[in-house]
């Protein structure tokens, strides 16, 4: 109580600045008054009784601190009155102010980015209700490549049924849809298929109407829609009449019963979900063909994860053995849905957070080195104060101040600028990053970024207050004796920069290596010839006849061959970079055939017109398909060259058979590999079996490729119109170039390249900031010796070459550990890196080399300046 | 001539406490010349250190001040005890005494007592 009492008249002392000054004074008048007249009593003369008087007394102004201290928050103004100084400090300095500040600009602004990136994917929660309760559930193969984690069908209705770790389970299909809404010409949308579990999976509430239920989900239920926020207003401009409105989807009737708000996205882009009207009993076929499901799922309350894992396995058994022909190969596994989101970013957000404490730290040590060095410009103050009476941690406390209060002043602008880019460059991530909503600046990122910039300005502020030498007062007072020797610091201050040297080295060789990557993913041969290619897909409905679907596409394929400028054209299911699945088991009659035991898995490709002429694709052997072939009753089969060399090396297919479903089908060419079938251009080519289009069922969705010198956007144009001829009903998918869509599959590995190299760039600008302030202060530290050399007969070049081999001799020290570390961290980001050897020596000679250039030049400048000195003035400098 | 001792912050006060106590509302000098006369010289207060410790005091809520005039017509500032200043008094006396008896029996122990 009295603790507390006191507390809150001191709050108060210090908030009204009260000063008991007035009182205290006339208090100790009255005292030393009263005293003197006793001691006169006593017999004492005047004089001496006011002296023995005022001895007694003590000092005055002991007293008066004391008072002091009792009075107001002798802490909290001691604070403020280091802030005072520190300002007055940083206003006397502004050439040391413009390079501190701008270093921790760019060390804090970085860091505080990048923690954005990672909170945003690994911290913040998803913005559905009890988001880490829900699930994707893949179908993998047991041995050999998988369908992109899609799931069969029926599979899907058994998990559903069997399943006792689930609460509900959802699925969804990408199925691009041609929309006509009113009296607008078709447009051509992304759609997804859902059913009614997955609304139950994210819980998530629609903005407009309503999702829908179990009863409108029947396989013969009229269909039903639901917008996506974007395109509720591209495509009806927000008009909030919209429920219940009729559209045409597909060239079938659909009513549109809900619209979801901006912030659910899923899947990223989509414009409306619809129902898909499975019923599992309609489904009699268990094969590839019906694996094309993403299925969610939301866990039990209770039940975690690896539970879920042991409860999907069982019944994954339970179906190999049921079903050995079609699912003796399978099983279920399953992540979090953050983890299916962000987790191939983990390995490269934690290097991206690796790279930003580097930075920060090459800040930290230049600021360090900087204070060091104004700090022995300060000796004669700190020996001052120490000698008014100052405390060890009272002075030490003063240093600290300043120097938090200059990462804060330093810090701020850093935050800014990360705002600004993070605000610049979010909706242009790729993948899930660019989601909007997904990346962005909010209090924890905040929070993170203050305490960051306070943990840093202790950091570097502890530098100076630790260095304080307890040499005499007296001679650190008169400041002259120690100009002519070396001092401890110099030690220091040399460790400091090879240090920094070091780290910059490898963040430039991991720019390096990762450039490399980029370079080799996008130039490494791919097969084809991507440019001047336009890429489009055309969908018809899913239950179009055979024989109506391959007249259209022979007829649309007519035209756009007839276009003046087209140099060839094709048709596949889906081009190389374009993320599509379809893979299918055969047996070969060069090879045993055991039963439920495929001889060879691989990806299906349905091809129609000049497909290799488009695609500028080889055929290393054999022949194309002809008119013949594809109206044949069993279709010939081309393979690639990945087929060949992993099932018959050294032989020659031509004239063999893949036996599928029963049916012998003849090998009748060989196709040089392409890179980036179904999507992933990192990935080494794989088996892939190319059939006539128009021989296998009449295939509905197709991609045209487009050979032509014509620029894209008057091709776009005159391709539309020819489709409009054909069927104005039809609206064509996106038309992108080649070249684009290779760009965006190398986006990620790109961005991080990007991000790397502009880590180096600052480091590298840092190290060289903080070289030139070493070897400057070195300069001044020593220029009476300069002039003593000068005197007894050094050369310039001399006395720049002692300059420049003091700094120079850390920098390499710091170059061969850098380089050590650098091994090691590039063995570990080895996922990341392709076509790159983690130890390839010329990456490591081409990195030294692009440091020490600036480096060198960094130091030879103060260096020449040093000896450019006037000797006379040399030697007579304090 | 012995050396006098140094008195601590926390005695200090109790001293001013007590002296309040025994004789009412006193100013500064009057509380530091009746401290100096108890302690038989025994102690060297720096008189100085009195005014810090008084504000503490008062402060806390232990003891009054204002304005009054002194026994030769000057100016002063007295202090007295407040009631809750009374109650710490009672309470640290209780604990002084406390402390002194323990110590007591310790210094009064010999050899044969612990065997």
């Amino acid at each position: 109580m009295r603790v507390l009492n006191r507390l809150l008249v001191r709050i108060r002392n210090f908030a009204t600045r009260r000063r008991g000054y007035a009182r205290l004074r006339e208090e100790l008048e009255q005292h030393l008054a009263l005293q003197i007249e006793e001691n006169i009593r006593a017999g004492m003369p005047v004089e001496v009784a006011r002296r023995k008087a005022r001895m007694k007394l003590g000092s005055v102004e002991v007293i008066r601190e004391a008072y002091r201290s009792e009075e107001g928050l002798p802490l909290v103004e001691c604070l403020l009155q280091d802030c005072r100084f520190a300002f007055r400090q940083m206003r006397k300095a502004p050439g040391f102010m413009a390079v501190a500040v701008l270093t921790l600009t760019l060390g804090i602004g970085a860091t505080t980015a990048i923690f954005t990136f990672v909170y945003s994917t690994m911290f913040k929660s998803l913005p559905y209700p009890d988001a880490d309760r829900i699930i994707r559930i893949y179908d993998s193969r047991l041995s050999g490549e998988s369908t992109g984690g899609l799931v069969g069908v029926l599979r899907f209705f058994e998990v559903k049924e069997h399943s006792r770790a689930l609460e509900s389970a959802g699925f969804y299909y990408f199925d691009q849809a041609t929309i006509a809404a009113d009296s607008r010409l078709p447009e051509s949308i992304n759609g997804v298929g859902v059913n009614p579990g997955f609304w139950r999976v994210f819980g998530a509430q629609p903005l407009l109407g309503r999702t829908f239920t179990d009863a409108e989900d029947r396989w013969n239920s009229p269909e039903i829609i639901v917008l996506s926020y974007s395109a509720w207003q591209k495509i009806f401009a927000g008009d909030p009449a919209v429920i219940g409105k009729q559209v045409t989807l597909n060239q079938a009737a659909a009513t549109i019963i809900g619209v979801m708000p901006q912030s659910f996205e899923v899947p990223a882009n989509i414009d409306l979900w619809h129902a898909s009207h499975f019923e599992p009993s309609k489904w009699t076929y268990r094969g590839e063909g019906t694996r094309f499901l993403n299925v969610v799922a939301r866990l039990r309350p209770g039940i975690t994860l690896p539970q879920a894992r042991s409860d999907l396995a069982a019944i994954a058994k339970q179906l190999q053995r049921q079903y050995p022909d079609t699912d003796a190969n399978w099983e279920f596994t399953c992540e979090s849905l953050r983890d299916s989101y962000f987790g191939t970013l983990r390995p490269a957000m934690l290097a991206l957070i690796a790279a930003a404490f580097l930075l920060l730290l090459i800040a930290c040590i230049n600021i360090a080195n900087l204070l060091l060095s104004r700090a022995s410009a300060r000796e004669s103050e700190v020996a001052l104060r120490r000698a008014l009476g100052a405390s060890p941690a009272r002075i030490a406390m003063q240093f600290l101040t300043e120097s938090v209060l200059l990462a804060l002043v330093g810090g701020a602008p850093g935050v800014v600028a990360a705002f600004a880019l993070i605000d610049e460059v979010a909706a242009r991530m790729p993948g899930r990053l660019g989601v909007p909503g997904t990346v962005e600046m909010n209090w924890p990122v905040l929070a993170f970024a203050f305490a960051v910039s306070v943990a840093t300005g202790i950091a570097f502020g502890l530098a100076p207050a630790l260095q304080r030498r307890t040499t005499s007062l007296n001679m650190a007072l008169k400041r002259g004796e120690t100009r002519l020797g070396g001092s401890a610091g110099n030690t220091l201050r040399g460790l400091l920069t090879a240090v920094q040297v070091g780290l910059s080295l490898v963040l430039v060789v991991g720019a390096l290596m990762l450039g490399q990557s980029v370079w080799n993913l996008l130039k490494n041969p791919l097969g084809f010839q991507p440019d001047h290619l336009l890429v489009f897909s055309l969908k018809l409905p899913w239950n179009t006849k055979s024989e109506l679907a391959n007249n259209f596409y022979a007829e649309v394929q007519r035209r756009i061959t007839a276009l003046p400028g087209v140099s060839a054209a094709g048709q596949v299911d889906a081009p190389p970079a374009v993320d599509w699945h379809l893979r299918s088991n055969f047996d070969a009659d060069w090879l045993p055939q055991i039963a439920n035991q495929p001889a060879i898995n691989a990806e299906d490709r349905n091809i129609a017109g000049d497909f290799l002429g488009a695609m500028g694709a080889r055929l290393l052997a054999g022949r194309m398909f002809t008119e013949q072939d594809q109206q044949s009753k069993a279709p010939p089969i081309l393979v690639n060259e990945a087929l060949v060399r992993e099932y018959l090396p050294g032989g020659n297919p031509l004239g063999h058979h893949l036996i599928v479903a029963g049916q012998q089908h003849e090998i009748v060419g060989v196709i040089a590999n392409q890179r980036g079938i179904a999507g992933a251009l990192e990935k080494p080519p794989g088996s892939v079996v190319y059939w006539p289009a128009n021989a296998t069922g009449g295939v509905v969705n197709r991609y045209f490729v487009v050979r032509s010198a014509i620029p894209p956007q008057q091709l776009f144009h005159e391709i539309r119109d020819q489709l409009y001829h054909v069927d104005p009903r039809q609206a064509a998918g996106p038309m992108e170039t080649m070249d684009n869509l290779l760009d965006k599959a190398v986006a990620q590995p790109r961005l991080n390249m990007w991000v790397l190299v502009s880590f180096a760039a600052i480091a590298l600008l840092l190290a060289c900031v903080g070289i030139y302030g070493v070897v400057s202060y070195f300069a001044t530290q020593r220029m009476q010796e300069i002039g003593v050399r000068m005197a007894l007969g050094a050369t310039r070049a001399q006395i720049a070459g002692l300059f420049i081999y003091r700094v120079m001799s850390w920098a390499f020290g710091g170059l061969l550990a850098g380089t050590v570390v650098s091994f090691g961290v590039m063995h570990l980001l080895r996922s990341q890196l392709y076509g790159v050897q983690p130890s390839d020596p010329r990456v490591f000679a081409a990195s030294i080399l692009i440091l020490l250039i600036p480096v060198l030049v960094a130091a030879l400048r103060p260096a020449v300046r040093a000896a450019n000195m006037d000797p006379m003035w040399a030697l007579r400098a304090e | 001539m012995k050396e006098k001792t140094e008195v601590q912050q926390g005695t200090l006060a109790l001293m001013v406490l007590k002296t309040l106590d025994v004789l009412g509302p006193l100013h500064g000098y009057g509380i530091a010349k009746r401290i100096e006369q108890i302690s038989g010289d025994l102690l060297s207060v720096n008189q100085g250190t009195l005014y810090p410790v008084l504000l503490k005091l008062e402060q806390e809520g232990s003891i009054d001040s204002e304005w009054g005039t002194s026994d030769n017509n000057r100016r002063a500032r007295f202090y007295r005890l407040t009631r809750s200043g009374r109650k710490q008094l009672r309470i640290e006396t209780e604990d002084w005494e406390q402390t002194a008896t323990i110590i007591g029996r310790f210094f009064a122990v010999k050899r044969e007592d612990l065997v």
